[in-house]
């Protein structure tokens, strides 16, 4: 080492640096863990506080902070600043391209083939349909957060309303799911532009704080009316969805018999998941159709910038109620094929969690990228039922993710926006050139 | 200029327009000709860019008139103003960073219902007149230069196909020959197709000399109106516009 003095006096300052910052990351670390960690308290025998201290396993945690930042830092020194240009070999940027490409047909076309691949894996085809239900939620919202820019907590409000829609239709009038879908889907489009309008004045932390507090609201008046409702015990016997008609069912007039093969009750999950398959993909298609419009372009500016949106005479009321309906509707959707899955919905399906984990999908994914959605709607769920082993871990590892993601990629997995508008022929502009600048 | 119509394309009456209890406009008499620039200069604060704001109805007039081609549109909703044709290049630019040059012009033609030929007609007039435009098409506007930007402000505006043009402080931050450039463009549209411009600026010198007439706004009020000429060589503007207060 002493050999070299150039790199020697580079690396002086920087190693007294890190074990600075170590110290203070230690400190904190010390300070916020002695009462969490080195303390325990628990209620004894007779209801009186017993405690005990853990000044052991306070002292690995801070020394594994100390370790772990000491870590980090030379992780990143090793690494180079984030968001400085490296120079990527044209061969792999070439193969990357591609895989970027790929990976959306790729990835349709393994969807479709899921209940064939792992037809006997009950296990698996209801996490597909967990997945998809969430990627369809996913692109519910991104409609109105990441489209429109309108930062909505309570979405899950809307996912209620579709599930309670069609579970109190069915139940009380005995209409198909195939009446009720698109009920659901006006009922919960109807609630997005009654929450819209008090909101339309509303941007940033004040729309998030309503909106946070329409969804309890919904939640609240699910629990309380009893008499519609069942209150907390929740609406049972929902009726399963039949293909038009023809229910999935062992009887005579079922599906299998009708087909002449042998009943299982495998079908039925199948059939749910080409349905759920079937609404995502709906979703998707509107959306993207709508991007290419003057409304979905209304949305995009109104996120960039609803003064400037004011000044070309866009009429910003309607833009945003337009995105609230929009994303409430595929919400409602996703909320009716939920009840008809379940077959039993209660106020406790409902609750911040889920509005807090479809945001979290949509600005993983990439605020307004449709394959991003998908892509982060499978980590996510897929990734709760992959850690399952890790118990009360889980949620610590997924934390962990989600910040060193969030360092990474602030723009979330694909960050890049596509254009709506073509040119008649393609210019040979490559994508690098028109990569946004920063500020 | 040829003799002005009878009825001005646009005429504004004592109109007075605040900000909750400040007032910004205490009563302003304006009229743009069709086929006019007007020149609105005056110093920071004196409610030009409120008078261009209240002309689309927002923030709306206290009191007053604003008339449009005869019909009264005092009361009218920013985005059926926009209806009308008349568009407005805001303050500052405030192009999409995120998107595309391509769309961001398609977004000046959204809000006045503009059928796919319009649509083409109107990019290759833009193009015409900013050729840098159409070799950044796919490019995000936030990518573009200031001179740049401010073309696609004026290029959106334009995409509506506009009666009346109204344009706030175009040459704000740009470099002498840039705003040179953005000024000859607006000469240009106006010689070509009979654009009629309302165009607010702090850069008098440049603003009088291309427009036909000018109004010189102080604390809400006009104070002075006359031919672009004629109110470059008054002592007063001089002074207070032209020559930090030098006088020769």
């Amino acid at each position: 080492m002493s050999a070299n003095p150039a790199a020697q006096t580079s690396r002086a300052p920087s190693a007294a640096f890190i074990l600075k910052k170590s110290l203070i990351s230690a400190l904190v670390a010390l300070v916020l863990f002695s009462l969490m960690i080195g303390v325990r308290t628990e209620a004894g025998p007779d209801g009186q506080l017993t405690y005990w201290t853990r000044f052991g396993d306070l002292a690995a945690i801070v020394a594994a902070v100390f370790g772990g930042s000491i870590l980090i830092e030379l992780f990143r020194q090793w690494w180079g600043p984030v968001d400085t240009a490296r120079i990527v070999p044209a061969p792999v940027q070439g193969a990357l391209s591609l895989a970027g490409r790929l990976i959306a047909p790729v990835l349709l076309a393994f969807t479709f083939l899921v209940p064939v691949l792992f037809y006997d894996e009950r296990y698996i085809l209801d996490l597909g349909i967990l997945v998809l239900t969430y990627v369809m939620l996913g692109w519910g919202l991104n409609v109105v957060v990441g489209l429109a820019g309108l930062l909505d907590l309570g979405y899950v409000a809307f996912y209620a309303v579709g599930a309670y829609s069609y579970a109190l239709l069915a139940t009380n009038f005995g209409l198909s799911f195939w009446i009720c879908l698109p009920l659901a889907g006006i009922l919960a489009a109807f609630w997005g532009v009654l929450l819209g309008f008090p909101v339309l004045r509303l941007r940033g932390d004040y729309l998030a704080i309503v909106t946070l507090a329409f969804g309890e609201i919904i939640r609240l008046v699910l629990i309380n009316w009893q008499s519609l409702t069942g209150g907390p015990n929740g609406v049972t016997g929902i009726p399963r969805p039949t293909l038009f008609g023809i229910p999935l069912t062992p009887g005579d007039d079922g599906l299998a018999a009708m087909l002449g093969i042998e009943f299982s009750p495998t079908h039925r999950i199948v059939f749910l998941f080409y349905l759920i398959l079937a609404l995502a993909l709906l979703t998707n298609w509107v959306t993207i159709r709508l991007r290419r419009l003057p409304i979905g372009r209304a949305w995009e500016a109104l996120r960039e910038d609803e003064v400037a949106c004011r000044a070309l005479g866009i009429n910003t009321t309607t833009t945003k109620l337009t995105a609230f309906a929009t994303g409430a509707m595929f919400g409602g959707f996703a909320g009716a094929f939920f009840a008809t899955r379940q077959g039993f919905i209660s106020p406790e399906s409902f609750t911040f969690h889920e509005s807090a984990l479809v945001l979290a999908i949509v600005v993983l994914g990439g605020m307004g990228s449709q394959l991003g959605v998908a892509l982060a709607a499978l980590a996510m769920i897929g990734g709760f039922e992959l850690f399952r082993g890790l118990d009360q871990y889980r949620m610590l590892v997924f934390g962990m993710a989600m910040v060193l993601l969030m360092i990474w990629r602030p723009r979330g997995l694909i960050g890049h926006r596509a254009p709506t508008v073509f040119l008649e022929r393609k210019e040979a502009i490559s994508s690098d050139l028109v990569k946004e600048g920063h500020g | 200029m040829s003799a002005a119509s009878a009825t001005p394309l646009l005429a504004i009456r004592s109109l007075r327009a605040a900000y909750g209890k400040i007032e910004a406009l205490k009563g302003v008499d304006l009229d743009i000709n069709a086929g006019e620039i007007v020149a609105l200069i005056g110093a920071n604060g004196a409610g030009k860019s409120t008078l261009m704001m209240t002309i689309f109805g927002r923030p709306r007039a206290r009191s007053g008139r604003i008339e449009f081609d005869g019909q009264d549109i005092t009361g009218v909703p920013t985005h059926d103003i926009a209806r009308l044709r008349i568009a407005q290049s805001p303050e500052g630019r405030r192009i999409f960073p995120r998107m595309s040059v391509a769309e961001n012009l398609q977004m000046g033609a959204d809000a006045t219902d503009s059928s796919e030929s319009d649509r083409a007609s109107g990019l290759e007039r833009v193009f015409a007149l900013f050729p840098r435009l159409k070799e950044r098409m796919t490019q995000r506007g936030g990518t573009l230069s200031g001179g740049e930007q401010q073309m696609l402000a004026i290029g959106r505006a334009l995409m509506s196909r506009p009666r009346l043009l109204m344009l706030d402080e175009p040459s704000l931050g740009l470099a002498p020959l840039i705003a040179r450039q953005i000024f000859d463009a607006i000469r240009t549209l106006n010689r070509q197709d009979g654009l009629t411009v309302l165009i607010v600026e702090q850069n008098a010198n440049h603003a009088l000399k291309l427009a036909h007439r000018g109004y010189v706004m102080v604390n809400g009020l006009i104070t002075l109106s006359g031919t672009g000429s004629e109110l470059l060589q008054r002592p007063e503007i001089r002074a207070a516009y032209l020559e930090g207060g030098r006088r020769e």
